[in-house]
């Protein structure tokens, strides 16, 4: 469903990313982990065409993403779904039109259905009441399960998760990891899920991509990194002290 | 509320915002004053600062005063051609160039070049809480930060209306013979002939007028940011649409006072 | 050489450091940097806006239509710079009534001409090349800022996502409004300028009324040149700022960067066109 082909990407002379490859089957969820700083966000911003690599390819069901066309890569767009790091809300537009937006882009819906799915998705994410409030009004958690929900209402095939639970407190994590295990079960979605918080990922996710100085450094299934023993790979995976680390 | 109300509440509204902004401006030009005599400022700041702010707005000021004298030679030759009046030229370009347009289009350059990016500096620095940091580590920073760069801003905006007046008479001669096929020697001679030396100190005086305004604005909008990243633009918006304000009115009065 | 140094290390071995890369250029080839990259710079720059200024008309032409979105930002650019444009231009119109009347009074003593002459070079020159300067300084830095907040809050990259073309969607009605207010806002210009001019001239000069409006120098080719003037720093200004914010790059440092740079870049195109434009007003002038 998502594949990334030895993508490599500079940034003033020195590789951010370097040969970074792996594929997500449909109807699973990947899990993108690694140190701050490793470019996981520029990875997942290479895969949906926002940003161009220097080398190597990104696929979205066997299309090919570099070298589309603006026409054609809006039209794959309707299928990816992109939870921002930090909430990308547009803070000019109040909640209702934040979520609203995507779909009177795509411009298939009337106004009243419209407002009809926006109130839905609002009470799916246990905020029914906030319709009209403006992004800077609301708290942290509440601007991600907003993003969130502005990210999945067109229903799309494919999400991509950035760090849903950065700077949450473990209640409100513990609400967006049900929300990202809903989308899988129910909606079948495909999904690439980068976090800091293993514990939270280690059920939601089939998959997991270690990536480390922009290189992948493991790839494989659960029981696989479970039973890894690269130093890298447990620290990360017990959350150990950074003795051998340095 | 009745729409008067409104219109009252948003006049002293509008009122009560000037008064606090003009007021900071006075308490910094307070501070400034009041470390300057004896002079107590950072000096390597200073050094740096004067390169920063010289050094980096020297291509552009050179560029806009050429550019400035050219069009002033076109202008004034649209009249002179007429009139066939080719010894008038140097004088007609030189008087405008020298008095009026070559100080304020200098210094409005120099208030986007250095002005905004110094309350942008400024305002980084705040928002990233490195003005407080400093005064937790007992630096002051009117002393660290303003005072270097008021100096600067104020002695370098001088030196450029300098070259810049120059700049722009090299410019509006070349322009002369290229367009209208004046020859330069008699651009030159019109210019020595009929320019008094009083035109040129005009000019400088305004310089370094606009040169302080511009220094005392843009600090007090940068010490004054909040707000992020949105909180920066808007200061350095501020910043600029003040000191364009300041440039028209502190020239009106000086070329009151000349007069 | 460096990255060869780094791919024969084992990614897994690495520790979280800082790499040190050890190219730096030497002196020669500094020194030939620093002519290159202005080159470089400007090129790279106007090769940008150009394709920037081409797509947005495209869009202009042939994109949805947006009226909610232009009046919001005639309302933005225009209504919001009325203030600011009338006190820098009436002081111009004063300071340039005062240079003018005495340097007359010195040399003829003869007032006449004063407000036909003052009238006619406010439309030629300072009424459209001021006022750019004043709205690429307010609005250049404001669009800017506020584009470039977006594209650091990755609300631009949401966008897209979203299948909003961001230069259609922020561009084009800004680039509509402010070339409709540019006009507007210069003929209001000439207008208080030549008014605030009026009365220093009364007050100072003595020089009555009906001697001051004078539009008798006043032709179709002043009127002509300075609408083209507005017309073109209109166009100008909002495509520059646009451009600074739409590549904004590194949280609120990068904001204040772009807004530095869309001020400069804008001032110095409203410079540059207006000596073209005057250059090519004046051929024409000795034509006709």
């Amino acid at each position: 469903m998502i594949e990334v082909k030895n993508v490599t990407k500079y940034h003033s002379g020195r590789p951010v990313l370097e040969n970074i490859s792996f594929r997500v089957p449909g109807g699973t969820n990947l899990g993108l982990i690694g140190p701050g700083g490793s470019g996981k966000t520029l990875l997942l911003k290479i895969i949906c065409g926002l940003v161009e690599p220097d080398e190597g390819n990104s696929f979205i069901k066997g299309q090919q993403v570099q070298g589309l066309g603006l026409a054609e890569l809006t039209k794959l767009r309707f299928d990816i779904g992109l939870l921002f790091q930090n909430y990308a809300l547009f803070d000019y537009l109040n909640v209702t039109d934040n979520i609203a937006f995507p779909l009177r882009q795509a411009g298939k819906h009337s106004e009243e259905e419209i407002l009809k799915m926006v109130q839905e998705s609002l009470n799916k994410v246990d905020l029914p009441h906030i319709g009209h409030q403006y992004p800077n009004e609301l708290s942290g958690g509440m601007k991600k399960r907003v993003g969130f929900a502005r990210a999945v209402i067109p229903q799309p095939p494919i999400v991509l998760y950035d760090d849903p639970t950065a700077g949450l407190d473990p209640v409100t994590s513990s609400k967006i990891f049900l929300f990202l295990k809903a989308m899988k079960e129910e909606r079948g979605v495909t999904s690439i899920t980068i976090s800091h918080d293993i514990e939270g990922i280690k059920d939601i996710c089939d998959n997991f991509v270690l990536i480390n100085r922009g290189r992948v450094v493991f790839y494989g299934s659960r029981e696989e990194i479970e039973n890894e023993k690269m130093p890298l790979v447990r620290q990360f995976w017990q959350g150990f002290s950074a003795d051998t680390l340095g | 509320m009745s729409f008067l109300e409104k219109f009252l509440k948003m006049v002293g509204t509008k009122f009560l915002d000037w008064s606090f902004e003009i007021g900071g401006m006075v308490l910094l030009a307070w501070e400034i004053f009041r470390n300057l005599l004896p002079p107590r400022m950072d000096g390597p700041e200073t050094w740096r600062n004067f390169y920063r702010v010289g050094v980096k707005s020297f291509p552009i000021v050179v560029v806009t005063a050429m550019l400035t004298g050219a069009i002033m030679v076109i202008q004034s030759g649209m009249y002179i051609k007429q009139y066939g009046a080719y010894g008038l030229l140097g004088w007609g370009a030189g008087y405008s160039v020298l008095r009026e347009v070559g100080p304020i289009m200098i210094g409005l350059m120099f208030s986007g070049r250095v002005g905004a990016n110094n309350t942008a500096e400024l305002g980084t620095m705040r928002v990233t809480d490195q003005v407080d940091a400093l005064r937790a580590l007992a630096i002051d920073p009117i002393r660290y930060l303003v005072m270097p760069r008021v100096l600067a801003m104020v002695v370098m905006l001088f030196l450029l209306v300098v070259i810049g007046d120059l700049t722009a008479l090299i410019g509006g001669a070349l322009t002369g013979e290229a367009l209208l096929g004046v020859d330069s020697e008699l651009f030159a001679w019109s210019i020595i002939n009929y320019i008094l030396l009083e035109d040129f100190t005009h000019g400088l005086i305004k310089a370094l007028a606009f040169g302080y305004a511009i220094a005392l604005i843009s600090c007090h909008f940068g010490m004054r940011t909040s707000g992020g990243a949105v909180g920066v633009g808007r200061a350095v918006n501020a910043s600029v649409v003040t000191s364009a304000i300041a440039i028209f009115v502190i020239d009106y009065f000086i070329t009151y006072m000349a007069a | 050489m460096a990255q060869k140094k780094s791919a024969d290390m084992s990614a897994a071995d690495m520790t979280i450091e800082q790499q040190v890369y050890d190219d730096e250029p030497g002196l020669l080839s500094a020194f030939f940097a620093a002519f290159g990259e202005p080159v470089v710079y400007v090129t790279r720059t106007m090769k940008e806006l150009n394709s920037l200024f081409f797509i947005t008309l495209k869009y202009v032409i042939a994109g949805k239509r947006r009226p909610a979105e232009v009046i919001a930002q005639m309302h933005e650019i225009g209504n919001r710079s009325v203030v600011f444009i009338a006190v820098t231009l009436g002081f111009l119109g004063m300071i340039l009534i005062y240079q003018a009347g005495f340097q007359a009074m010195k040399i003829t003593g003869d007032l006449t001409l004063l407000g036909a002459l003052f009238l006619q070079l406010l439309m030629r020159e300072f009424g459209p090349t001021i006022t750019a300067l004043m709205i690429a300084t307010r609005v250049g830095t404001g669009m800017a800022a506020e584009i470039g907040s977006m594209v650091v809050t990755d609300q631009v990259d949401a966008m897209k996502m979203c299948a909003a073309e961001p230069i259609e969607y922020l561009v084009v009605p800004r680039f509509i409004a402010s070339t409709i207010m540019v006009v507007i806002l210069t003929i209001l210009a000439v207008l208080i300028s030549y008014l605030v001019g009026s009365l220093t001239a009364y007050t100072a000069f003595d020089v009555n009324f009906r001697t001051y409006f004078d539009l008798s120098f006043i032709s179709a080719f002043d009127v002509g040149i300075g609408l083209t003037k507005a017309l073109a720093y209109g166009m100008t200004i909002p495509i520059i700022a646009c451009h600074a914010g739409l590549n904004v790059f590194g949280g609120s440092e990068g904001v204040g960067r772009a807004t530095t740079q869309s001020v400069v870049n804008a001032s110095l195109a409203v410079v540059v066109i207006d000596f073209i434009i005057s250059g090519l007003g004046y051929v024409l002038l000795a034509l006709l």
